[in-house]
């Protein structure tokens, strides 16, 4: 029984958290930035699915992974415009748009897939990812445990976890952090200060767009070679739950990130083992139970901003 | 002058007939599992097998591809009524809806690929499957001779003795191939750790990538897979982290030729085909299970393509005899954990 | 002739002939569009008797410039899709004919079997949407509602006069329970019903293998894994069958009772007392608070009646069509409901031809894809641009009246 613990609980399980963790950290940072100036953004899975369709698309056209992210980014960013002129603009439901983002994004992909390749399942092979980019940060790369798990790592997973340090700093002491918070908690203020809601809610919205270019990106150019239909798998609304766990926080959405992918890697292991002959599934459906007792309340101070899904139209009236 | 006749009368008649057998070539079509083409092994093992008839001239191909469960009996049904001869349906997922499709179609041939019925077959349904456990059983020979004996003899494996399989989903195929493959390995190192993980899909690459690194975290230096398109994720792993892979189904060497050092093959490429050939010669009988193994030409494994110089005589010669023991009954290989004395 | 007379005469005939007419076009005896177009002569002569012709002109056009938009925005997505077809090199003539034969001729059994769960989940997400609420987990609840018939459907032992409606009933109870909790905490703490009905719809699909292998479904057992054994033959809908020879084999009734719910959930929504709470707890709830309305109360009604009729959707798949349960059948009922529901701008009978819609390009589609080699997923391109013109459409004119009214105010 202690044998299988100590091959389960290894700091590779910490490594292993930190990778499963990675695409949806990037896009709960997204969606809390998004949610932060006031859109409901349900489509996260969908712009996600674009980016990794994207990346694997020009990185395989230009044998680049980094030309590849860069069109993971771009694709992310035009997908989710059209959900803010959607959201903001056309001043459709927030909840409804994201829908239609969603059910166009499988449809796009899966459309050109067979457009491009040919083939329905997998897109050709990259040569190159960016899992060749790997890299150990000098001294710290060697540390015990959190060495490898932190500071011995691909290109994306350093950037998500810059965008969590780099988001806390901007929401705690920038004025457009201030801007985002203000925006999303009291609108009608926000405009009498001469302030644009629609301008900061697109920024908001892109904002997610490129996180989550760069989450379904990771999924296809550097946690793999080729895009698969379909691979986002429903990171995308888990890192909706994450950011609402996480309080629509930085370090929040981190640690809940964190959490749902330790919950994951733990399972795996777990079950080679052979340590808990239980039905994998019962693993495989925590995040979700942690996520309603979030919701709930149960974790304190879980409050979503004032005016998240509502809609702003200059007549001053809200919904 | 009458023997000009003759010759272009005959020429003519030889012309005429060409062109009926031309016109007369059967249609032969094939619908996929929800996974599509591209998994890399089975979905194209199949393909691969149409393709050759076709590039033969033995009939015209057609492939429709699922999306979801739901488009089995559409597809099957509809294949037929477009005037395929011979459907094939692939996987053991449709295994229902291919008896439904035949019997609402007497006159097309069903195939059945991982498909074993029981009861009364329909004349017209033919259920294809294979005796993967022995292809699981060379496979584990060489995993077996390779992580312990010859673990000098690449810097890719370490010596620790432990070997996993990353499996899709539960399903007897799998089963087999992973009995095999347990069996053939303690047949020539008793002592080797064997593990493996259900992912529970055959569709999710990162997962199966996921599940081979927590093997190989384990100190695993040869992962099986046998997941599909999931088991891609497996190659992505081995090339990552720099450890042997076992492909299944069909040879992987390409995907990741590097670090796979062998396949399990499973024929589903030459079976499609022979199934073809049955019926361009009038051979094709329905109503029965055809089980496919190293008797038939079938199983293998695949060649060791660059490694071909660090598998030493020893353990091909090992896998030489234990086909022949095979093929002679001399060895019965396992085709359930059960069998093997492993509770699940 | 006394005019009421005439007008029940009237309203009986129509009635006497679009139950059939319905009952066999739906079978694809399509002669029955005949009976159909001579029911709808019937209420024209009906209503202009009662009301006569100014009236009915003026109803008239007011139903076609209501049926313009949705087919304004059907024919552009089209428009649209044609488009991107033909830079991608396939002729969208060819594609766009094997579509509609496929999905309106050749398959249309296809197109009402696709139909039949979506008519069910979009009124459970109407209800929903009339009640202010998003229900975005229905797939959740389709899955409780599959569960629980595959496990009655394998358990009783009563003729089917007794088992069917037993099952419906514990189905539409268990999709109900499945909504306690999200809207327990909607009314308790606020927590937002998307987050928690999805992740109940997770949750649910992430443990149904469990209830597979128990019943059937375990590999190590059994030559059909992934799916449970089939349900008796007493627990199964019947089919069509078995009245018209003709159809499909596959065509079930339970086509015939998503309209008659449709028509119930209209009846509930505009002519009752519940009904009229729930709209106007989704229109206004402060103003609904002021009325007397007890908000907590309706929405706790919505959610759980929501949650009843989706289950009821995963129920007539089950005794319907498939007869057993599947793993790994995600074929996306909640979502396309949603869709629906959006499209048919969560009237309950539009919801009926929205769905037949939605059904008929899924059908189509397959068809298309198979015959001219044009991949199927062009369908979905397609149904996305329907529904963002639809309501990029319709939220425009919304928004242009509401400013043009604002401009004039000023």
């Amino acid at each position: 029984m202690m044998q299988a613990l100590a091959m389960i609980f290894t700091p590779q399980l910490l490594e292993a958290t930190i990778r499963l963790s990675t695409p949806v950290t990037l896009a709960s940072i997204g969606a809390m930035v998004c949610e932060r100036t006031g859109v409901t953004n349900i489509a996260m899975e969908g712009i996600m699915l674009m980016g990794a369709f994207f990346a694997a698309a020009v990185g395989y056209a230009t044998g680049s992974p980094w030309l590849g992210l860069l069109g993971g980014i771009a694709g992310g960013m035009a997908f989710s415009l059209l959900f803010a002129w959607a959201a903001v603009t056309l001043h459709i439901n927030h909840v409804v748009a994201g829908a239609i983002m969603n059910i166009l994004a499988f449809g796009f992909t899966r459309y050109f897939m067979n457009v491009f390749y040919h083939i329905q399942g997998t897109s050709p092979a990259l040569p190159v990812t960016l899992h060749n980019y790997k890299y150990a940060v000098p001294l710290l790369g060697s540390l015990p445990v959190i060495g490898p798990a932190f500071f011995n790592q691909t290109p994306i997973v350093y950037m998500s976890l810059v965008a969590v340090i780099a988001w806390a700093w901007i929401l705690a002491r920038t004025r457009l952090g201030l801007s985002v918070l203000a925006a999303g908690e009291h609108p009608m203020a926000y405009e009498t200060l001469g302030r644009s809601v629609p301008r900061i809610r697109y920024f908001g919205v892109l904002m997610s767009g490129l996180l989550c270019g760069i989450a379904g990106s990771f999924l296809s150019i550097e946690n793999s070679n080729s895009f698969t239909e379909g691979m986002t798998d429903g990171r995308g609304f888990i890192a909706l739950a994450a950011n609402i766990a996480g309080g629509w926080r930085p370090l929040g959405c981190f640690l809940s990130s964190f959490f749902f992918g330790f919950v994951d890697a733990l399972q795996l292991r777990v079950q080679s083992s052979g340590l808990l002959r239980i039905p994998s599934e019962i693993f495989l459906v925590f995040p979700y139970v942690a996520t309603i007792a979030a919701v709930a309340g149960l974790v304190r101070g879980s409050r979503p901003p004032a005016a998240v899904g509502k809609d702003f139209t200059i007549e001053g009236e809200g919904d | 002058m009458k023997r000009a006749l003759v010759l272009a009368i005959a020429i003519a008649v030889v012309l005429t007939m060409s062109v009926e057998a031309q016109s007369a070539k059967p249609l032969v079509a094939m619908t996929t599992d929800t996974n599509g083409l591209g998994d890399g092994s089975f979905n194209d093992g199949v393909y691969a097998g149409l393709k050759r008839a076709e590039a033969e001239g033995l009939c015209t191909v057609k492939v429709v591809e699922a999306h979801a469960m739901t488009d089995y009996v559409p597809n099957l049904s509809g294949l037929a009524e477009d005037g395929a001869k011979l459907v094939f349906g692939v996987g053991a997922l449709m295994i229902e809806q291919i008896q439904e499709a035949a019997k609402g179609h007497p006159n097309t041939y069903f195939a059945g690929i991982d498909h074993y019925y029981g009861g009364e077959i329909p004349p017209n349904l033919i259920g294809i499957s294979y005796r993967e456990q022995e292809a699981g059983y060379l496979a584990g020979i060489v995993a077996g001779y390779m992580t312990s004996k010859y673990s000098k003899n690449s810097p890719l494996l370490n010596g620790k003795n432990v070997i996993g399989a990353v499996l899709g989903m539960d399903i007897p195929p799998v089963e087999r191939y992973l009995a095999g493959y347990i069996a053939g390995a303690k047949s020539v190192n008793p002592t080797v750790d064997v593990r493996y993980i259900v992912t529970g899909t055959f569709a999710d690459r990162a997962k199966g990538k996921e599940a081979s690194i927590a093997l190989i975290d384990q100190g695993a230096d040869i992962v099986m897979q046998i997941a599909g398109l999931t088991g891609m994720g497996v190659l992505d792993a081995a090339r990552e982290r720099h450890v042997f892979a076992i492909g299944a189904d069909v040879d992987q060497n390409a995907a990741a030729p590097e670090y796979v050092l062998t396949s399990a093959l499973k024929g589903t490429t030459i079976s499609a085909y022979k199934a073809i050939k049955a019926l361009s010669d009038g051979t094709l009988k329905g109503g029965q299970n055809i089980v496919y193994g190293l008797a038939e030409d079938a199983i293998d494994i695949a060649p060791f393509h660059q490694f071909d110089k660090i598998v030493p005589a020893e353990v091909k010669d090992a896998v030489a005899k234990a086909k022949r023991d095979i093929i002679s009954g001399k060895i019965k290989v396992p085709v359930s954990l059960a069998e093997l004395g492993i509770k699940k | 002739m006394k005019k009421p007379v005439l007008q029940a005469g009237l309203l009986t005939a129509a009635l006497l002939m679009a139950l059939p007419g319905v009952v066999l076009y739906l079978a694809s005896y399509f002669w029955g569009a005949w009976l159909l177009l001579g029911a709808l002569c019937m209420l024209t002569a009906e209503r202009l008797l009662t009301r006569g012709p100014a009236e009915v002109g003026v109803q008239a056009r007011a139903l076609l410039a209501k049926a313009a938009m949705p087919v304004e925005g059907i024919c552009l997505a089209l428009l649209i899709g044609a488009a991107i077809m033909a830079v991608t090199g396939h002729d969208p003539i060819s594609s766009y004919g094997a579509l509609f034969y496929g999905g309106l001729v050749k398959n249309w059994d296809v197109s009402v079997l696709n139909a039949t769960p979506l008519i069910f989940t979009a009124l459970a997400v109407a209800v929903a949407f009339h009640g202010g609420l998003f229900n975005i987990g229905a797939e959740g609840q389709y899955y409780v509602g599959v569960i629980v018939a595959t496990w009655l459907g394998l358990m009783l032992r009563l003729p089917p006069i007794l088992s069917l409606p037993l099952i419906f009933l514990a189905g539409a109870l268990a999709g109900a329970l499945a909504n306690v909790i999200p809207a327990w905490l909607k009314v308790r703490t606020g927590a937002h019903e998307v987050v928690t009905t999805m992740m109940f719809a997770y949750a649910v699909a992430t443990l149904s293998p469990i209830f597979i292998r128990a019943h059937g479904g375990d590999p190590s057992m059994t030559d059909h894994p992934g799916a449970t054994d089939t349900i008796l033959q007493q627990s199964q809908l019947p089919v069509f069958k078995s009245v018209l020879p003709l159809a499909n084999y596959r065509l079930h009734f339970g086509i015939l009772i998503a309209i008659v719910l449709a028509l119930l959930v209209r009846f509930l929504l505009s002519r009752t007392n519940l009904g009229f709470k729930i709209r106007a707890t989704g229109f206004n709830p402060t103003a609904a608070r002021m009325q007397g309305i007890s908000v907590a109360g309706i929405t706790m009604a919505s959610l759980l009646i929501s949650g009843a009729i989706a289950a009821l959707s995963g129920v007539t798949q089950v005794v319907g069509l498939d007869h057993r349960m599947y793993q790994n059948l995600s074929a996306g009922y909640g979502w396309n409901g949603i869709s629906v529901a959006l499209l048919a701008r969560n009237n309950p009978v539009a919801i009926i031809f929205a769905s037949l819609l939605w059904g008929t390009l899924d059908a189509g589609g397959q068809y298309m894809a198979r015959t001219v080699q044009t991949p199927n997923a062009i369908i979905e391109i397609i149904k996305g641009v329907i529904l963002f013109l639809m309501l990029a459409e319709y939220l425009w004119t919304w928004l242009s009246a509401r400013l043009r009214r604002q401009r004039v105010a000023a």
